[in-house]
């Protein structure tokens, strides 16, 4: 029994760790506000920063932080008043010139803390100045300048504008969808190997894997869903993808309908698992070749934040693969469930 | 008689019961007819956007094609396929089929068209792309619904289940046709048309080569 299940086993111990180090495991520190975002140059200005899982008090006088323009210019801050943990107050005095060649231009904040690590919010601060002088607005800001950046926390997931916390979705979404895709392979596999032999026991293995792909398929739409209500602003926004999936589900309840079509058994195992490969053929263009024809608002696609490269860091890899197998594994486990309810319910109907 | 004389023979079969049932084709065409005037009615606002246009001549084009098709497994019954099976080789009727479907919405399509553009007003401008996604069209839709067909023809209730099957089948198509059609317009100025045919014609394909690998499944009762 334990030798059978042995990968059972496997992937409740996968989903927990998954569902625990993916939901303990806390963001990066970030810098959720910061006011005014629009600065005039000569002026003594005071910035309230508004951080995200910072700890500003632990590291009071080690505290540091610059206005970085572009071309690696820097303006440090005259003096820093930390109010709490998550709040602090910046005091710069900005020369009456810019390093900059127009009287509008951008720059970001850089703060540096022994315990949170450098934090940048890249170009979002405004400056204006009245007159422009290059020369003049180099020599005053390059006085300053950052001698090395503190290492902050290891274990900690990144922090992205508009994603925020909901990037712990990327341990749940996605890999449903990859299980759900296991699961249609594998039930392609058994109607080829039905249409081989006649053997009414792939057929059966065929429906309880398209159940469990379509139950997997159903959860990965939900996950998704929920997440774009919080981050698109709607449940449902006609992205390209989702209008895929829903086809794509459409399909296969197409497939249960047909099965519910027949009567006779041998010819609803035979023309459904005919269906069956011929759907999965038509789901590679709707899956995978017209989402990246069309633009998408999924992360990865036109410009938007991606979950892949750069934002896809080590600790996020630590979670998310084993979370991909273990979601994988148990959909094969509620497969191999469903088709021993339809064993049985198959015997009853022959005693 | 080799594969191609078979496919011949049932072709010319496929014409003349065609013609001998004229109301089958006469159906058709009246239902492509009056769809265009009940859309005509229906936007007396007139159709401006060529988009719209589009839309609306695919959408009537898809209706008709399913009840084209429909027919093309139920017209004949039971026995008198087990005939032709025995006497000729299966694949070579379901290839007939096809061929003979894509020939009949093609022919369907241009009859939608000039419908349109005689009821509506023709927005197309650039008539060879047009042409080109027509043929398309029908010959993917041909080629879904015949082989959907041919799995729906062995259940009862056949035109509901035909409809159920291959419409989220035909939406890939569908979309990647539109899309083509309002460059055909010239309401859109896009680079990548290649890459829109390309893909018209690789889903044709896929879906041919597999009824092909899969019909002699099918047939059999």
């Amino acid at each position: 029994m334990i030798r059978q299940s042995w990968w059972k086993i496997l992937a409740v111990v996968i989903l927990v760790y998954t569902i625990l180090a993916g939901m303990l495991i806390p963001l990066k520190p970030g810098i959720a506000e910061v006011t005014p975002r629009a600065l005039q140059a000569g002026t003594e200005v005071e910035l309230t920063v508004t951080g995200y899982n910072s700890y500003y008090s632990k590291a009071k006088n080690e505290l540091r932080a610059w206005l970085k323009m572009e071309g690696d210019i820097f303006l440090k801050a005259a003096r820093i008043e930390v109010l709490n943990d998550r709040k602090m107050k910046l005091h710069f005095n900005l020369p009456e010139y810019l390093p900059s060649t127009s009287k509008d231009d951008v720059c970001s904040l850089i703060l540096d803390s022994p315990i949170d690590g450098a934090i940048s919010l890249p170009e979002g601060i405004a400056l204006t100045q009245d007159s422009v002088n290059l020369r003049l607005g180099k020599q005053l800001w390059a006085k300053d300048k950052v001698d090395y950046y503190s290492e902050g926390p290891k274990l900690t997931f990144p922090y992205r504008s508009v994603l925020y916390e909901s990037i712990r979705n990327q341990y749940f979404h996605v890999p449903l969808w990859f299980a759900m895709i296991f699961l249609f392979m594998f039930s392609v596999s058994f109607s080829v190997r039905y249409l081989r032999k006649y053997d009414p026991d792939a057929d059966q293995r065929t429906l309880a894997l398209n159940r469990a792909g379509f139950v997997f398929g159903l959860l990965g739409t939900v996950t998704g869903a929920i997440w774009a209500k919080y981050t698109w602003g709607a449940f449902w926004s006609w992205d390209v993808k989702q209008n895929m999936t829903a086809v794509a589900l459409l399909i296969y309840s197409a497939y249960f309908i047909l099965r519910g079509a027949f009567q006779d058994e041998e010819k609803k195992a035979r023309l459904s698992a005919v269906y069956n490969i011929f759907a999965f053929a038509a789901l590679i263009p709707l899956l995978f070749v017209i989402p990246r024809m069309t633009d998408s608002l999924h992360p990865g696609n036109g410009g938007n934040p991606a979950f892949g490269g750069e934002d896809l860091d080590n600790t996020m890899r630590m979670v998310f693969y084993p979370a991909g197998i273990g979601w994988t594994l148990l959909g094969f486990w509620v497969a191999a469930v469903a088709y021993r309810v339809e064993k049985l319910q198959q015997r009853l109907l022959d005693a | 008689m080799n594969f191609f004389a078979q496919i011949g023979i049932l072709l010319r079969k496929e014409l003349v019961l065609e013609l001998r049932m004229g109301y089958a084709i006469s159906g058709i065409l009246l239902y492509v007819l009056s769809t265009v005037f009940i859309v005509y009615a229906a936007f007396f606002q007139g159709v401006n956007s060529p988009m719209l246009w589009v839309t609306l001549f695919w959408i009537i084009m898809l209706f008709a094609s399913v009840n084209a098709i429909v027919k093309s497994f139920v017209q004949e019954n039971g026995a008198r396929q087990l005939y032709y099976y025995g006497l000729l080789d299966p694949l070579a009727v379901i290839v007939s089929k096809m061929i003979y479907n894509i020939s009949l919405l093609f022919f369907l399509s241009l009859l939608t068209w000039a419908a349109m553009a005689f009821i509506v007003g023709n927005k197309v401008e650039e008539f060879s792309a047009f042409l080109l996604a027509l043929f398309l069209g029908s010959a993917g839709f041909s080629i879904l619904f015949t082989f959907v067909a041919a799995i729906s023809s062995k259940a009862d209730n056949n035109s509901t289940l035909l409809a159920i099957l291959s419409f989220p089948l035909v939406i890939p198509i569908l979309m990647t046709l539109i899309k083509l059609s309002v460059v055909a317009t010239g309401m859109l100025e896009d680079t990548g048309i290649g890459k829109d045919i390309g893909i018209l014609v690789a889903i044709d394909l896929v879906l041919a080569g597999l009824t092909l690998v899969l019909y002699p499944f099918l047939w059999r009762d």
